[in-house]
């Protein structure tokens, strides 16, 4: 049933994939073992969207799968028990910028593929990010910006995290449109990414094998 | 061999007389090597550029300095000098920044088409009136500080106020080219539909107002681009675009632009079609029959 469950993700079949967890949960199939065939099913698909095999359509389509199963094991989760994260992550679209496309599906595939996130949306000021940073504590900062004038504030960002003694801990990755290698040596980013995927993939570097209770 | 396998792209001279105006798109300085011929003020590459488009037919070329902020007015300038050396064909001024805008307006030779306005005020104004000073067309952008309306009626709106502000500076409706901005149909189902319906909306509320937008933006994020970008230029065509920034060396777009001006009543005699038929434009893939 579990891997009936990935099965039905990667092949896109919303229905019955929600339709089969459902049955799991209902059934006492533990709650973590059902969002573990999720995060596998999400690893394929993964692959294959690097691989040119598989589009960002089908990313969002399996993204918001994943979410509604989420919410559904929720509450058949046991008090005490946690799912295993793979690190905390705050993104958001910096301040000026309005853009949310890119930033929500980076979002959700963070969230699909097992991590924290802290979405503070679009227009975010330096400071409340960085405020954020210090309570939520995360591995990596994500700054999304399709406009230009994204650039001075993700700049902003990891010199503020600098100033505050942040930066030792954590990891920035920067991305956008017009965003490549020159942006990120002018903003001090550790890296930048081209798609979705690519946030998931330096995410996952930067966390390692150090698997926090989130 | 077939006659026509020995004709490349760059021969291909079409006796464009289209009713649409195609924006060249090409001099980009966020492309890669568009970039370093800027930043190596190599005039010949940035020459070549504009001859190609301007082959293929192009009724602007656009011109974009990139993003560094603190070159942009340097880099339009020298890319502005460096085209209207060569070719009578106006230029679109890509650049958001009036400072630029202003400083290009002062070297060039005949009023481009500035890319572009939007509905945020601040900008609106001191373009505007560059704009009317210069006797420039204008691009205006279906969005204001807010961001980019989800709704038709939401960009009705902010064209709506745009429109207002032209009129108010004396700019005709003939001067404006709406953008009603294509977003990726990979993301939204309905981008499509939306900027079809905006285009409607516009012509019918503003008849003299023309219509552009960035063609490739709808196929983003998804596989054969070209066959989405090609497809959706014909409806938009039919839903009274007039003008599109696009790669005019695209063959997918040439071959739709043809087709869809013919079946529109546009190419009188057929004389555009037949003749890019006979210079290999569609290839030898699609037979006579």
């Amino acid at each position: 049933m579990l891997q009936k469950l990935t099965t039905a993700i990667t092949e896109m079949n919303e229905k019955e994939a929600v339709a089969i967890a459902e049955k799991l949960l209902n059934n006492g199939t533990e709650p973590l073992e059902v969002i573990e065939a999720c995060q596998k099913a999400m690893e394929v698909i993964g692959r294959r969207f690097s691989a040119g095999e598989c589009f960002i359509p089908e990313l969002i389509l399996a993204g918001d799968m994943m979410k509604q199963i989420s919410e559904k094991a929720e509450p058949h989760l046991k008090q005490d028990v946690a799912v295993k994260k793979h690190g905390r992550v705050i993104i958001a679209t910096v301040e000026g910028d309005i853009h949310d496309i890119g930033k929500n599906i980076v979002v959700s595939m963070l969230d699909a593929n097992g991590f924290d996130v802290l979405d503070l949306g679009v227009d975010v000021p330096v400071a409340k990010i960085v405020e954020t940073a210090k309570e939520f504590k995360p591995s990596v900062v994500g700054l999304s910006g399709l406009l230009t004038l994204a650039f001075d504030p993700m700049k902003a960002v990891v010199a503020a995290l600098e100033e505050e003694g942040l930066r030792k801990n954590i990891k920035v990755m920067i991305g956008g449109g017009m965003i490549d290698e020159q942006v990120r040596q002018y903003t001090g980013a550790d890296t930048f990414g081209a798609n979705a995927m690519d946030a998931v993939i330096f995410a996952k570097k930067w966390t390692g094998g150090k698997q926090n209770v989130g | 061999m077939d006659w026509r396998s020995t004709l490349q792209l760059d021969d291909l001279n079409l006796p464009i007389r289209l009713h649409m105006k195609i924006i060249g798109e090409k001099i980009n300085g966020t492309l890669g090597p568009v970039k370093k011929a800027i930043a190596e003020r190599d005039a010949n590459f940035i020459r070549f550029l504009a001859q190609q488009q301007i082959d293929a037919g192009v009724g602007w070329l656009d011109i974009h300095a990139g993003t560094q902020a603190d070159k942009e007015i340097k880099d339009l300038v020298w890319l502005v000098e460096t085209v209207q050396e060569m070719t009578k064909v106006p230029l679109c001024l890509d650049s958001t920044n009036p400072e630029v805008l202003a400083a290009a307006l002062k070297v060039i030779h005949q009023p481009p088409l500035i890319n572009s306005i939007s509905g945020e005020v601040e900008r609106l104004e001191h373009i505007l009136s560059l704009a009317a000073e210069h006797g420039c067309q204008v691009i205006a952008l279906a969005m204001d500080g807010r961001g980019i309306p989800s709704s038709v009626l939401g960009r009705m709106d902010v064209i709506r106020n745009i429109i207002t502000e032209t009129r108010r500076c004396g700019i005709s409706d003939e001067m404006i080219y709406i953008d009603p901005l294509i977003l990726t149909i990979a993301t939204n189902i309905d981008s499509g539909m939306i900027s079809l319906q905006t285009m409607r909306m516009v012509k019918a509320e503003y008849p003299n107002v023309h219509l552009t937008c960035a063609i490739s933006n709808i196929s983003f994020g998804l596989p054969s681009r070209s066959l989405i970008n090609s497809t959706f230029l014909t409806l938009a065509i039919a839903a009274g675009l007039d003008s599109a920034i696009l790669d005019p060396l695209d063959r997918y777009l040439r071959k739709a632009l043809l087709a869809s001006e013919l079946l529109l009543g546009r190419d009188r005699h057929c004389l555009n079609y037949t003749q890019a038929y006979r210079s290999g434009l569609f290839g030898r893939s699609d037979p006579i029959n």
